[in-house]
């Protein structure tokens, strides 16, 4: 205490400043949304796209393609959890409960989807059948809880995103292997990079 | 104009930060004083200073809690310095529109 510098008030142009450059300095205690889309878009882009380029002639991406998707959906989880964890650390509160809640719908929902997958395949699905599936729900369980996101921090355009994932996975499955893995790729990748861009802008306007 | 008045607890350089800090987070959520001290670069005596200067005037609210065997410090913006900051900035935007 006795070393404290003497505080003296700022003028107005200059309090308005310092507020200005205290919110900025609070985007730090949010998940930034730009980099987790930025993160997705390029698991997916790289995963699915490498699973298209090595499945053109028998419908089938080889092991390597399918272990470098997996990998990079790992890889993806770990980093979005890292982020949120490091980003949201010593805050408390109900909206830090709600974002905490909402960030642990994510490894529920792909859990349930690889159990699902699992199941098809156990039940005698085809490759075709349970390719198509694992993408289609991938997209179906990214799509809501994005639609759930928009719902929760009232964002439209994150809401608009997750309904086109929804309806790309879905729209996917029509177009049959391996044009789903393509389809995935750069409307699903693609679609959250554009979309990272696009929040981009729009928080330095 | 010129009665228009700036709240003294908020129109001090540390006090504006600590409030437009406590004020961009979520409406109820709380930060811990170590994060708080992190994002406001202040020594955590000053910290504490001006934290009860602004709790004496009822703008935050401080919580004592234990996370295992630490025990944390939690920070709050009360509705009524929610308010207040609210006023101040709108004074300061009519301060500065109205000069002439």
């Amino acid at each position: 205490m006795a070393t404290d510098p003497p505080d003296e008030a700022p003028d107005p142009a200059d309090a308005l400043a310092i507020i200005a450059a205290q919110r900025a300095l609070a985007e730090d205690t949010r998940p930034s949304s730009t980099w987790i889309f930025a993160l997705w878009g390029t698991a997916w882009l790289l995963g699915y796209g490498a699973m298209w380029l090595t499945a053109s002639d028998d419908r089938r991406p080889s092991l390597l393609a399918v272990v470098v998707a997996i990998g990079l959906g790992l890889v993806a989880v770990v980093l979005t959890i890292v982020h949120v964890l490091r980003r949201t650390h010593g805050i408390a509160g109900a909206g830090a409960r709600q974002g905490a809640l909402y960030g642990w719908a994510w490894p529920i929902g792909f859990v349930a989807q690889s159990l699902i997958v699992g199941g098809l395949g156990r039940a005698g699905a085809s490759d075709e059948v349970t390719g198509l599936a694992a993408n289609a729900i991938a997209a179906l369980v990214v799509g809501l809880l994005y639609i759930a996101g928009g719902l929760l921090w009232d964002d439209t355009g994150m809401y608009v995103v997750g309904g086109w994932m929804a309806l790309v996975g879905a729209a996917a499955a029509l177009t049959g292997l391996p044009a789903s893995y393509l389809v995935m790729a750069l409307a699903g990748g693609g679609g959250m990079l554009a979309l990272g861009l696009v929040t981009r802008i729009r928080s330095r306007a | 104009m010129p009665d228009e008045q700036l709240d003294p607890v908020i129109h001090a350089q540390a006090r504006l930060r600590v409030v437009a800090t406590l004020a961009s987070l979520g409406t109820h959520d709380r930060i811990s004083f170590p994060r708080l001290q992190k994002l406001l670069d202040m020594t955590a005596g000053n910290l504490s200073t001006h934290l009860r200067r602004l709790e004496e005037a009822d703008y935050v609210t401080i919580t004592k809690t234990h996370e295992g065997r630490t025990p944390a410090t939690y920070v709050e913006l009360t509705l009524a310095g929610r308010l207040a900051f609210e006023r101040y900035t709108q004074t300061l935007r009519s301060l500065l529109g109205g000069t002439s």
